[in-house]
């Protein structure tokens, strides 16, 4: 057999590795384990309403200060301008420290750009445009680095997660410039992507009407939150501060609220959206062209 | 010529991905009962302090509503 012929029959036999050794793991289901008391209804009214932008809004994100938020749209004011690869671009985030931009697109590509140096970081590697991109935690100090990047379950180190529209969720180790789990389930794109606050989960949302949790140190998906009347895309997602509660937004115009543990619907807010750090307030944004602060 | 480069890349990109799965394949995984059983107690753990479950006072709410100015 030849090396090619050998190097395309591995792949299956490895992805059949990871799936037993997930089976493996899946001693229980997160139904099971969280026998709590369900949530109850969340009443939230619009609080603020931001006009300004003249088109639609694609995407919002709050700053640290849980006070100042970002958002964008056609004819957004520029701070920083960083030529990129590909004009496609369909998602972006500040690292928290606000020290690192990473955007994506139709180029199929994560890229980080550090905007003191200027310098650019590319993690290449779904096969689908990147829809949603999210960083961890860029304070880590480097001998600590060192350290855990030996360590293969690398969430403790300086990753971040992006969504692509090839169905995957990957966990990248930024700094290594590698991929380090790759977790899938949703068929269609992946719209959204939220980090669970301990960053040990994180939450999806994508074309087939289904949002879904995966664990990080238990590589795979713990639970899907869907209903047989919900039958349109969720373009966004966030967790509440304790993330008892997962806000995802919806192509209908509607936000649901689930019972992250539970998986029941646990209010409706009427867009992208984002809740802020201090827990306090969601913000949503739409294709009217406005924000909307709700709590 | 081209073919033979065609394959020389095809080949590469093959040994990329097998290696990437590889990496993929090999980490340490936790149980799930262990992993659900930590994200509920995050959870339970931050109730009290997440202001969508437990209401927020509008003494304290940010994002209340400006009470109008009355014109003497």
């Amino acid at each position: 057999m030849s090396e090619l012929d050998q190097l395309r029959q591995e792949p299956e036999q490895l992805k059949d590795q990871i799936r037993d050794a997930r089976k493996a793991c899946a001693d229980a289901t997160l139904s099971q384990i969280t026998n709590t008391d369900p949530v109850g209804r969340v009443q939230t009214r619009t609080r603020r309403t931001l006009r300004g932008h003249l088109a639609k809004i694609y995407a919002m994100h709050w700053g640290t200060d849980s006070r100042l938020l970002v958002s964008a749209s056609y004819t957004t004011n520029k701070v920083h301008a960083i030529p990129l690869r590909s004009s496609r671009v369909m998602t972006c985030a500040y690292a928290p420290s606000g020290n690192y931009v990473a955007c994506g697109g139709l180029d199929n590509i994560c890229s980080i750009y550090n905007l003191k140096t200027r310098e650019g970081n590319v993690l290449a590697g779904h096969t689908g445009y990147l829809s949603c991109c999210r960083f961890l935690d860029d304070q880590s100090d480097r001998y600590r680095l060192w350290r855990h990047h030996l360590c293969p379950v690398g969430h403790r180190d300086w990753p971040t997660v992006s969504g692509a529209c090839d169905a995957s969720a990957k966990l990248w180790d930024v700094r290594e410039g590698v991929c380090r789990q790759t977790f899938t389930g949703h068929e269609p794109d992946i719209n959204a992507i939220c980090f669970f606050p301990n960053r040990d989960a994180f939450g999806t949302g994508s074309d087939d009407a289904t949002c879904r949790l995966f664990d990080l140190r238990a590589d795979q998906e713990l639970r899907t939150y869907s209903h047989d009347n919900i039958i349109c895309g969720i373009t966004s997602v966030s967790f509440s501060k304790s993330a008892r509660l997962l806000l995802a937004g919806y192509n209908d115009f509607n936000c649901n609220v689930w019972d992250a543990l539970k998986a029941d619907g646990a209010g409706v807010l009427a867009g992208c959206l984002g809740v802020t750090d201090d827990g306090m307030a969601v913000a949503t944004g739409s294709w009217d062209s406005f924000l909307k602060i709700w709590n | 010529m081209s073919s033979k480069v065609t394959i020389g890349s095809d080949i590469r990109q093959a040994r990329r991905a097998v290696e990437q799965l590889r990496m993929e394949a090999g980490i340490d995984r936790m149980k799930v009962s262990k992993a659900a059983a930590d994200l509920l107690q995050f959870c339970t753990e931050q109730a009290k302090s997440d202001p969508f479950l437990v209401g927020i006072p509008a003494t304290i709410n940010p994002f209340k509503e400006k009470k109008p100015c009355a014109i003497l």
